[in-house]
């Protein structure tokens, strides 16, 4: 076939090293600033007291598309309500908030692009995380190396912790609920019970994940010392053919609780479906991640068949907080629906803007090393998902955990533990399927 | 198409002196390409710059990789991240069994290959006996194995996945050791991928491409052939995917085992020339930066626009160049170059015995009777 | 044990059913046109959003819909063929199909996100919803009526390559395609209305898999693997084989779940490695008819 190549393939080499060349030449002009970077973050924005007109600006690589794409989609609207907010009210020290937004893709190459065009092109002031646990640990490197704090409300895992870059320069912050202990109010509840109205046998489906299996398991050690049965506890792999197989199994034993490692709606609304199938409605159904996300959650399992599913989380679109009543409503007056249908996802970015903003205020600018040591220091921040306070490791210590329920055919999510606590309204046991 | 390229090739530019004057530009341009390469970051030291520059020579390495065995032998493969995640769970897993720490886990580099290498020969053996359209799907199959593996087995602690060995390298000196690593595997691979196509080895793989019965009859120990480059390219691959996953600090059952790798993979390969080393290889640069940048535009990071646009250049791309850039530029200069010449010179004009090869060959490829075609 | 086995197998047979529902078409393409769809996950979740949306907003009865929702596949199919693959060419057609479909692929992803959003949606029509007491356990009708719909259409696509003249230049492309076109097969035409017939199918296994599972645009890549390793195990272009590869390796998967769910997956690919190292060319594969 090739006698002999035309003049352009054999000197292609020195063709391409031209063509690239120009291609790079282009692409550095248009990017703005080619020369040395600088490692410090604006430092300079804090210096000037009189800088009211300099925005601040924040950047942040979301999943807008990809497996985590109704995660990160929340996330967004949750961040531009928080900037819309403060800049409504005059922006934070008199300057406004301005927010960039790059989509990763859900994919760690994008997210460490993204984050080194955030900082060191932009030179955005903050960053603030992505959607996920699994990205979180490349782009806080990133973000360590130059310095800036990492606040994120999404990567709630130990493992997001453990990297050596956070164990090295903790400037990882999560402003929500540690997942390690999510489940202990039902935990406790359980514990509180007399015997006789405690439940005989528990199973424990997990996802293969690490966000959705250490409060499971947690919860399994606790309920068996009380002397709940373990009838199934098995990890299931997070992309099966069909949960229909793993959710036979489990109502084929019967239990009276099921605690379902999920971390998203397509695995809840499996299960759901084989249980109605099986005719089996176990007395208790609590579900770590999925029917927390408000209409993404009702629009995959349908209303009637919603109550009764608990989740656990830290916040709540009924939770009485003046701060996050008034997003709720903004976010309803945007985008439509009903308060039950706002996304949890919602209230965590929001709340990372809130702690960003009084962790600026505090510190009189965007110094990023200074707003590290601040957040470090104990002091506790308002969110609209209740009280901050980071630990040495970065996790919020101060948020509490609550258990939520969906009850009146799908139309309220309502807070039903810690017993006691303030808005806490009693548990419905699950009624059986298709009687709603 | 083929005769009007025989036609230009056997005229004048083949006279002796063209040879050498096209070798000099040649060397020329190699050098000039390396200065560039080597110098760029230096000249570019924004990290964000450099951190295309890394993606784009993991790509490059991992494509002349992927090149040096499907390129010459003709199976497409879709497996390569079967190594390059390979490699990256290698280094990780050795790296804290062994306590390499920091900087010095960069000397299990060749361990990775090493993994890589042996990989290889027992997927090569399964994968290499069966037809060619089969053997790309069970290249998928033994991805996705290697992907649950990642998952279940316990020293690759599951979805958690594993951190590399902290580097505590400042962020303005961070990229560019990864970029001259980098850029030294791709180096080397290109130089390996050249060496193999003027040797005898790398006859005898493309004359498997061509026709593997007739290779196999002239004597071609087909499955060693195979086996070879197919242990190359693995091992290759899974080096550059340690040198990835110490970068990125990181590595993930579906982020080290990701299912559109190898597409992305096989659009470079197509996209600059299926089978040419230097395609390949422009074929990476041109991708990777490109869909890393597309996304770093908040007007295209809107989520399916930026999907919409990609989907649609590669289509764009493919149907109307289907042999790649470096082919297809390579016939639209030609046609560029030849027009207005005749196709067909006169006998008359040119006159007596120095009628030399040039109106032979031209009056063969115009086609007039009695030609030897 | 025995009931646990026993519903793990019956849950096998009739998920495999769906599976073999979504690769029929695959099968087809693949084994008559050497085309590797990639889009063909893509293509079943636009099949279930389309009855998904028949039904949620134009209240039709989903099996009703697929009336509408088969044709109208059928013509993206074609649309797809005549405007991308048919001007593809060459001793590497095949890997460029597999880049073009993946290019389609991404398209019709991108426009699904833009119509329909990222949540998760399940067609919750009543219809499906039904279950029936046998064995000691319970089936879902839906996976019933999938698993009828996948042996009817197995029959109707052999009726149709071995019964009419059309299935009859369809097999001669399929052996020889210069022959076929010497002997006056309109072989582009053949192509187009097979790629057609093919993502026509996906409507049927879209409409099913919307109805047994969430879904969103996202959800086709998972599909797309275990479709390819289906159709290569059970022949490319044996529709009996897709049928019986799917079966297989489901109920394989699902009874391996009872003791170990994760690695369940592995076995379903570990089973198509060992399948292929025994016998090259699948369950029921003909033997290699034209050169590669």
């Amino acid at each position: 076939m090739r006698a002999s190549l035309p003049w352009f393939s054999r000197n292609a080499i020195a063709l391409s090293a031209v063509a690239l060349s120009v291609g790079v030449l282009a692409a550095c002009s248009s990017s703005g600033s080619s020369s040395s970077s600088s490692s410090s973050p604006s430092s300079s924005a804090s210096a000037t007291s009189s800088a009211n007109a300099t925005p601040i600006t924040i950047g942040a690589s979301l999943s807008l598309t990809g497996d985590f794409s109704a995660d990160g989609q929340a996330f967004q609207k949750g961040y531009q309500l928080w900037a819309k907010d403060v800049n409504a009210a005059g922006g934070i020290d008199g300057r406004q908030v301005k927010l960039t937004f790059l989509n990763d893709a859900s994919s760690p190459n994008q997210v460490v692009t993204n984050y080194q065009t955030l900082i060191n092109t932009d030179h955005v002031n903050l960053t603030f995380g992505p959607f996920s646990s699994l990205l979180t640990g490349p782009a806080s490197a990133v973000a360590a190396r130059s310095g800036y704090a990492f606040i994120e409300g999404a990567g709630g895992a130990p493992s997001v912790f453990q990297t050596p870059q956070n164990q090295a320069d903790h400037m990882v912050f999560d402003v929500s609920l540690p997942v390690a202990d999510e489940i202990m109010p039902f935990v406790n509840y359980i514990a509180s019970l007399p015997a006789s109205e405690r439940p005989k046998t528990a199973a424990y489906p997990m996802a293969d994940d690490p966000f959705a299996d250490p409060p499971v398991q947690l919860a399994e050690q606790k309920l068996s010392a009380l002397g709940v049965k373990t009838v199934y506890s098995n990890v299931f792999p997070a992309e099966p053919s069909s949960y229909t197989p793993q959710a036979d199994n489990v109502a084929g034993k019967n239990p009276d609780v099921v605690i379902l490692g999920s971390t998203d709606v397509p695995t809840v609304a499996a299960f759901m479906k084989a249980f109605e199938t099986n005719h089996y409605t176990p007395k208790w159904f609590v579900a770590a991640s999925g029917p927390d996300q408000g209409s993404a959650f009702i629009s995959a399992v349908g209303a009637g068949n919603a109550d009764g599913i608990m989740v656990p989380n830290g916040w709540y679109p009924g939770y009485n907080n003046a701060a996050s009543q008034k997003m709720v409503s903004e976010y309803i007056a945007q985008y439509g629906g009903s308060a039950s249908g706002v996304n949890a996802d919602v209230a965590e970015a929001y709340a990372v803007g809130q702690v960003a903003q009084q962790a600026i205020t505090a510190t009189g600018g965007t110094d990023n090393a200074k707003i590290i040591a601040y957040l470090h220091s104990g002091v506790t921040l308002n969110s609209v998902q209740g009280p901050v306070k980071f630990d040495s490791l970065g996790e919020n210590g101060a948020s509490a955990a609550f258990m939520f329920q969906w009850q009146g055919k799908g139309s309220k999510f309502v807070q039903v533990l810690p017993q006691g606590a303030s808005g806490t309204i009693a548990i419905i046991k699950k009624s059986p399927w298709g009687s709603s | 198409m083929s005769t009007s390229t025989d036609m230009v090739s056997v005229s004048t530019d083949e006279a002796p002196g063209a040879g050498r004057r096209s070798s000099v530009l040649k060397a020329a341009g190699l050098l000039v390409l390396a200065i560039i390469v080597i110098a760029f970051p230096k000249v570019y030291s924004n990290p964000s710059v450099t951190n295309y520059g890394v993606f784009a020579l993991i790509y490059v390495t991992v494509a002349s990789a992927w090149n040096i065995f499907s390129g010459n032998t003709g199976y497409i493969s879709l497996g390569m991240a079967v190594f390059y995640g390979s490699g990256a769970y290698a280094l990780g897993a050795a790296a804290s069994a062994w306590h390499f720490t920091g900087t010095s886990a960069f000397a299990l580099l060749p361990f990775a290959a090493v993994v890589g290498a042996i990989i290889a020969v027992p997927f090569g053996l399964i994968a290499l006996r069966v037809r060619r359209h089969t053997f790309i799907v069970i290249t998928i199959a033994v991805f996705f194995i290697f992907q649950l593996m990642a998952f279940n087995l316990s020293f690759t602690h599951g979805t958690i996945g594993m951190n590399a060995p902290f580097i505590s390298w400042p962020s303005s000196g961070y990229n560019t050791p990864f970029y001259y690593i980098a850029l030294a595997i791709a180096a080397g691979t290109i130089a390996i991928a050249w060496l193999i196509r003027r040797s005898r080895f790398g006859l005898q793989l493309r004359a498997i491409r061509d026709d593997e019965d007739r290779a196999r009859g002239l004597g071609v120990r087909t499955m060693r052939v195979k086996l070879s480059a197919f242990v190359i390219s693995g091992a290759i691959a899974a080096m550059i995917g340690s040198v990835w996953f110490l970068y990125i600090g990181q590595v993930q059952p579906n982020t080290g085992f990701d299912p559109l790798f190898d597409l992305t993979i096989v659009l470079m390969a197509f996209l600059g020339g299926y089978g040419s080393i230097a395609g390949t290889v422009l074929g990476a640069l041109i991708v990777e930066p490109a869909t890393l940048w597309l996304n770093t535009q908040p007007q295209f990071s809107g989520g399916y626009l930026s999907e919409i646009l990609l989907g649609g250049v590669f289509l764009i791309v493919v149907l109307f160049m289907p042999r790649g850039i470096i082919p297809t530029g390579g016939e639209w200069i030609t046609r560029l170059r030849s027009r207005g010449r005749p196709a067909v010179i006169p006998a008359t004009t040119i006159g007596g015995p120095k009628a030399t090869g040039s109106v032979s060959a031209t009056s063969i490829g115009s086609g007039s009777p009695g030609g030897a075609r | 044990m025995a009931r646990e086995i026993s519903q793990a197998i019956v849950d096998g047979i009739l998920i495999g059913g769906v599976y073999a529902l979504m690769a029929a078409g695959l099968t087809l393409i693949f084994g008559v046109l050497d085309i590797i769809n990639i889009a063909q996950g893509v293509l079943v979740i636009l099949g279930a959003y389309l009855s998904y949306s028949l039904f949620t907003k134009a209240h039709i009865d989903v099996f009703v819909g697929l009336l509408i929702t088969v044709p109208a596949m059928f013509i993206i199919g074609v649309v797809i063929h005549w405007a991308f693959i048919r001007r593809l060419r060459g001793t590497e057609r095949t890997s460029m199909t597999l880049l073009v479909t993946y290019a389609v692929a991404l398209i019709i992803e991108g426009i699904l996100y833009k119509v329909y959003g990222a949540n998760f949606v399940q067609i919750n029509a009543p219809s499906t919803n039904q279950t029936v007491h046998v064995f000691g356990f319970y089936i879902e009708y839906i996976y019933i009526y999938g698993f009828i719909m996948a042996v009817a259409l197995v029959v109707a696509l052999y009726a149709l390559l071995y019964r009419t003249r059309f299935g009859r230049s369809v097999r001669a492309t399929m052996q020889d395609e210069t022959a076929a076109r010497l002997v006056g097969i309109d072989v582009n035409r053949v192509a187009a209305l097979t790629f057609g017939i093919g993502v026509a199918v996906t409507a049927a296994g879209g409409m099913v898999y919307g109805a047994t599972n969430s879904f969103n645009a996202n959800s086709g890549y998972d599909l797309i693997s275990r479709l390819l390793a289906i159709i290569i195990l059970g022949g490319m272009g044996s529709l009996g084989g897709a049928l019986g590869a799917a079966v297989f390796m489901i109920t394989l998967e699902s009874v391996v779940t009872i003791w170990y769910p994760t690695w369940a997956v592995a076995v379903f690919y570990a089973a198509l490695v060992l399948v292929l190292v025994f016998r090259p060319n699948g369950f029921f594969g003909q033997k290699a008819v034209r050169a590669q």
